[in-house]
């Protein structure tokens, strides 16, 4: 099995130690991962999606035919790369002016979109392709007895019908539950589990008012369901909680502290890796989360 | 040679306004054998009629042409006025500038004019050919049939048989008595449902005139208007209803449990069932499918001897029995029976469902708590799951917070992008209920825009504003499950401008109004077609509603589109006087304009015979030969066989070959 | 630009301009009059949920009133997540998140976006990552990866083939960010 690895800027660049997590726990786990050497940004929504539609869908296209080269899917761990790709792969598919358009900019580098790859996100991709056993069989540690709260993350729901792996109720997901309870925990329902952390575009027009999102759900995740960790399916929600924490400590908005990895790094850990390589950057306490799990 | 007179119609400004009229006339007027071209501001007017009167009793024309609007509403009205002039109503054509011109292409004004010559020239070009024609009759059957016996399709049964006629009432249900027997209350003025509907259905069991046929539905129609001949299946009940007192007493005894349609799921009935305690008629009907076959004993097989009594072991349901009516070693006919019905006329009146719950995962349909509105009108029935006792699914307790979600499938591009019109007011209403009864109940409903068009409806409204029940602007959008089976309610209050969450403890769905299921194959059997919305489609929207395209099958009630029972009542007793008039009048016309075979030219291949829709074509043998033959009564003049012949026998009146060519001709030039 | 602001005083509806919608449309928001106002779309919005002032339903209606100045002293459209909960829920299937998009695209013809989106831009020609942190280097090299991630910042082909792309696309004629052709610049930084 093998698949293109979409790394995604804010992995590569701001968590690399999700990047090293996903070159750790996919191959532990049978999959041979492909480099997509060349890659861009996805686009993020902020750019090119935000000038015109033909743009967006070309830099899109263009990261598609990487691996459509190669005869590949491409997975990657951030929601926001997922969107950003399935939406663009949505329009192309379904717009053939659009598509001619795009490829008569693709012409120009000699590469041409042709829409025979798919865009997949990890969790999903490993619940499809490998399903919860199989995972269960590899694991060094296992997390009986810790509870997991979830943040699936708002790009790996909606809209549902740009993706191709997708859940069957995108307002009741259970792919992150069930994949983290095949590591063995036990995962919490909190009323907020479906709202956003405010992380992305509202972080960087105002932080207080995306601040404000995520002690809301901070505080209902605490009030609900009180885990030993927050588990996400998408980078960017998983920066927010990251680094949102220490604020909200320092504002007095909260009292408490939860530790947050992504769905990768947790895997990771669970197969047996080197937690400074695939957890080594998190602000929020996960030393102690990780040692309590390896003393069990 | 013809002397056609051509009369060109301004509509006010609806031909005017695109169409240069004078231009057109002058073209009309050098045209071949055109003997006279005039305009006039209103053609179909009693002046402007009398223009065509006086030019045909003065000798001047022999034809008419009318260039107006559409023949599907005037034409009757100016082959009236040839008529009574002197000339045979069948030598008049007309040319459709309006609807097919003028409207069409109202930006284009030079278009449009050349676009009128061209369609005048073309009615001139068949006018040449034009030929006499006689009207013919056909006698009526004097009965007529009414499929679907909720409240519109008992008022239409109950209107019919009382002006004599003999009325047949198919339902597919065991009973009759139609959704409408499933509410509480009634808007605008809450009669209680059972006691108005009751006594009407029990009016219908028992009129001399109506033949019930419940547990039924429409297998074939076959014959035209003034004589349908329809197959009826009568679904196999498997109980002796002869015998049958409905007692209950099979009911009681029987061990299996299924979902009970009639309190929308909420609780379970038997396999053995009577479907309401009060309906008409009151019989049980064995639900095969869920049958448990006790004793491992089929039906229509003969029951196992006791060893020792040697008397024979009955299913419980059998044993209970008193009157032989539940007989399982009978050999029943699982396909039922099939009644055949000779009717003048035909009424639909099938109805509508309410929409499940289901597909609005946002709204957490997974919840017991999160009902549908039909689902609540059970709840709150005396006949419903909890005995009229005010309780929510999931822990029997009285709700303290309700919330009221509106346009749920209505209004809806991924379900139905019609408004299901009563949705409002039964929301309302099952507030109102429910807050005077228990006035310490918070209620709380969502609504997009407040529809409440009608009488007394806004002054209902007013009064569920008076009793507290808090009405906010803006659709929800989301339900979230909260522990202790509550429910967060989720949405933006536009009057507020602010977000808001509701917690309740019981969320109403106002789910959408749907066609019936099977609605659109009842239609295809009839000949009437369903609109994009899936309900039954009428002849005109203002002014022949009842009516449609096949003459002789009306329709009424929620088959036609979403309406509150008044409305639903109203029209049903319409379509019931539209259906009596030919039932009445004892014969009806039928025009002419059908197909002819010429026998000598007839080589009997029966291409003609396959093709025909109204199987008005037969082969019949003439001096050892094979013949085409076609049914006057029954042809409906489509011209499937005439164009389909392959010798050219075949003739329809009204588009002869030479008339159609005509057109052609002019059209093209 | 200035800062968010909500609507104040009186809206002159004589002022709005027809033309709007029918540009939104051209851009991406094709379903736009589809709209009935409905608020459900609103209901499901983060960008409600934090108090900004417009926000998809709002932007909508403002759109079809044609009040381009009230949208473009407004900042709220760059705090859209694109979470696309709105486009879930939307009976209409007017698409919202994809005509806030599209408000962006007129904005951004009319110069009124904010500077992180200038910089994002910047940085996606410069590096081909719309966030680039030149030292992060060091960062993954202490998790055991090597210096730069295997994309345009490792193959000067690469980002030349990006850069061709955008060079070629509408934001080459907006002239918004200067479009050389350079190699991974060190600066960017969001």
């Amino acid at each position: 099995m093998k698949i293109g690895f979409f790394v995604g800027c804010n992995t590569a660049f701001n968590r690399p130690d999700l990047e090293q997590a996903v070159r750790y726990a996919l191959p532990a786990l049978g999959v041979e991962l492909d480099n997509l050497d060349g890659q861009s940004c996805c686009p993020s929504w902020g750019t090119l999606p935000s000038v015109d539609v033909a743009g967006w869908c070309a830099v899109g296209a263009r990261n598609l035919a990487l691996a459509e080269e190669k005869g590949l899917d491409i997975v990657t761990v951030c929601g926001s790369c997922y969107g950003s790709l399935a939406e663009a792969k949505y329009k192309l598919d379904h717009d053939p002016e659009l598509k001619t358009r795009v490829n008569e900019l693709l012409r120009n580098i000699g590469r041409e979109y042709k829409g025979t790859s798919q865009v997949r996100l990890a969790h999903y991709y490993l619940d499809h392709e490998l399903g919860p056993d199989r995972i269960r069989e590899a694991l060094k540690y296992k997390l009986d007895g810790f509870t997991i709260a979830l943040q699936p993350g708002c790009h790996s729901l909606w809209p549902s019908k740009v993706y191709f792996d997708k859940e069957e109720d995108t307002f009741h997901p259970r792919v992150l539950k069930e994949m983290c309870e095949a590591l063995g925990a036990t995962v919490g329902y909190y009323t907020r589990l479906l709202d956003c952390c405010g992380m992305g575009a509202m972080r960087s027009a105002d932080m207080e008012k995306s601040f404000h999102l995520v002690e809301k759900k901070l505080v209902s995740m605490k009030e609900e369901v009180n885990p030993d960790l927050l588990v996400t399916g998408c980078s960017s929600c998983l920066l927010q909680f990251d680094t949102a924490q220490k604020f909200l400590q320092k504002d007095k908005k909260i009292k408490f502290e939860i530790p947050v990895l992504h769905y990768m790094q947790l895997l990771a850990l669970c197969l047996g890796a080197d937690p400074e390589q695939v957890a080594g950057l998190a602000e929020t306490n996960v030393r102690s989360f990780i040692d309590r799990v390896r003393k069990e | 040679m013809p002397r056609i007179g051509v009369y060109i119609c301004h509509c006010g400004e609806n031909i005017a306004g695109a169409v240069n009229v004078e231009e057109v006339r002058k073209y009309a007027e050098q045209l071949p054998e055109v003997a006279i071209a005039r305009d006039y501001l209103f053609m179909c007017s009693d002046p402007g009629q009398e223009l065509i009167k006086q030019d045909i009793r003065a000798g001047l024309v022999d034809r008419v042409v009318v260039a107006a609007c559409t023949p599907r509403t005037h034409e009757p009205i100016f082959r009236e006025a040839v008529a009574e002039a002197g000339l045979n109503k069948y030598l008049f054509e007309m040319a459709n500038i309006r609807d097919q011109d003028s409207w069409a292409h109202w930006h284009d004004k030079e278009g449009a004019t050349a676009k009128a010559k061209k369609l005048v020239a073309s009615a001139v070009a068949k006018a040449a050919f034009l030929e006499p024609l006689e009207d013919r009759f056909v006698e009526v059957t004097p009965a007529a049939l009414v499929v679907g016996g909720g409240v519109a399709g008992m008022f239409a049964a109950l209107d019919l048989a009382g002006m004599g006629y003999q009325v047949y009432l198919v339902e597919k249900n065991p009973s009759i008595g139609g959704n409408m027997a499933k509410l509480d209350k009634t808007f605008p003025t809450n009669d209680c449902s059972a006691c108005i509907l009751t006594p009407v259905m029990v009016r219908v069991g028992t009129h001399p005139k109506i033949k019930l046929l419940t547990y039924s539905e429409v297998e074939s129609v076959e014959g035209s208007f003034g004589n349908f001949k329809v197959k009826v299946r009568r679904k196999q009940t498997y109980i002796d209803w002869d015998k049958c007192t409905g007692c209950g007493d099979c009911v009681n005894a029987c061990p299996a449990r299924i979902p009970n349609e009639f309190n929308e799921g909420m609780d379970n009935r038997r396999a053995v069932y009577i479907e309401f305690p009060q309906a008409v008629p009151k019989k049980a009907v064995v639900d095969l499918e869920h049958c448990l076959n006790c004793g491992k004993r089929t039906i229509g097989t003969a029951p196992r001897i006791h060893s020792k009594t040697g008397k024979p072991i009955l299913a419980p349901c059998e044993r209970a029995c008193k009157t032989g009516a539940c007989d399982r070693s009978k050999a029943y006919d699982p396909e039922g029976e099939i009644i055949e019905l000779a009717v003048g006329t035909i009424i639909v009146t099938t109805g509508y469902r309410v929409m499940d719950k289901a597909p609005f995962k946002e709204y957490s349909p997974q919840s017991p708590n999160v009902v549908t509105a039909m689902q609540l009108e059970r709840i709150l029935s005396a006949t419903g799951p909890t005995a009229g006792h005010f309780e929510r699914p999931s822990d029997k307790e009285k709700p303290k917070t309700i919330a009221f979600v509106s346009c749920v499938g209505s209004r809806d591009k991924r379900h139905h992008t019609y408004c299901s019109k009563v949705c409002c007011m039964y929301m309302l209403k099952e507030a109102r209920l429910i807050k005077e009864k228990y006035p310490e109940t918070d209620i709380y409903i969502f609504f997009i825009d407040v529809r409440t068009a009608g009488k007394d409806f806004e002054e209902y409204y007013n009064y569920c504003r008076n009793l507290g029940i808090k009405m906010l602007r803006g659709r929800v959008g989301g339900v979230d499950e909260l522990p202790g089976d509550r429910l967060r309610v989720r949405a933006y209050d536009v009057d507020l401008g602010a977000p808001v969450e509701l917690e309740a403890d019981l969320v109403v769905l106002a789910t959408a109004i749907e066609p019936a299921p099977g609605l659109a194959e009842l239609g295809r059997k009839l000949g009437i077609t369903c609109g994009s919305e899936g309900f039954l489609k009428e002849m005109h929207t203002k002014l022949y509603p009842v009516e449609t395209p096949v003459r002789g099958v009306y329709i009424a009630g929620c088959a036609q589109g979403p309406k509150d029972i008044p409305e639903a009542v109203s029209q049903a007793r319409a379509a019931s006087s539209a259906a009596a008039v030919p039932l009445t009048f004892g014969k009806i016309v039928v025009e002419p304009l059908i197909s002819e075979v010429n026998q000598r030219k007839c080589s009997g291949c029966g291409t003609c015979e396959k093709l025909c829709p109204y199987s008005a074509i037969k082969l019949v043998e003439d001096k050892g030969r094979l013949r085409s033959h076609i049914d006057e009564a029954l042809c409906a003049g489509c011209g499937v066989c005439a164009a389909a012949c392959p010798s050219g026998a075949i003739t329809l009146h009204g588009f002869t070959n030479a008339q159609i060519s005509a057109q052609i001709k002019a059209l093209a030039s | 630009m200035s800062e968010m602001q909500a609507v104040t005083g009186v809206v002159n509806l004589s002022a709005g301009d027809p033309a709007l919608a029918g540009e939104i449309r051209e851009l991406g928001g094709a379903e736009l009059l589809e709209c009935i106002q409905c608020a459900k779309c609103a209901a499901a919005c983060p960008m409600v949920l934090a108090g900004f002032s417009f926000f998809n339903k709002k932007v909508i209606h403002a759109i079809l009133l044609g009040l381009r100045e009230e949208l473009l002293d407004d900042s709220s459209i760059w705090a859209c997540q694109s979470c696309n909960r709105c486009t879930e829920v939307c009976p209409r299937e007017v698409n919202p998140f994809e005509v806030v998009q599209a408000m962006r695209r007129v904005a951004i013809r009319e110069f009124a976006l904010p500077t992180l989106s200038v910089e994002g831009l910047k940085s996606l020609y410069d590096t081909g990552h719309a966030v680039y942190l030149a030292g992060a280097g060091n960062t993954r090299a202490k998790v055991g990866l090597p210096e730069k991630p295997p994309s345009t910042v490792a193959s000067k082909k690469a980002l030349q083939e990006l850069q061709t792309i955008i060079r070629n696309s509408a934001l080459a004629d907006l002239g918004i960010i200067p479009m050389g052709e350079t190699g991974v610049s060190e600066t960017c930084e969001v």
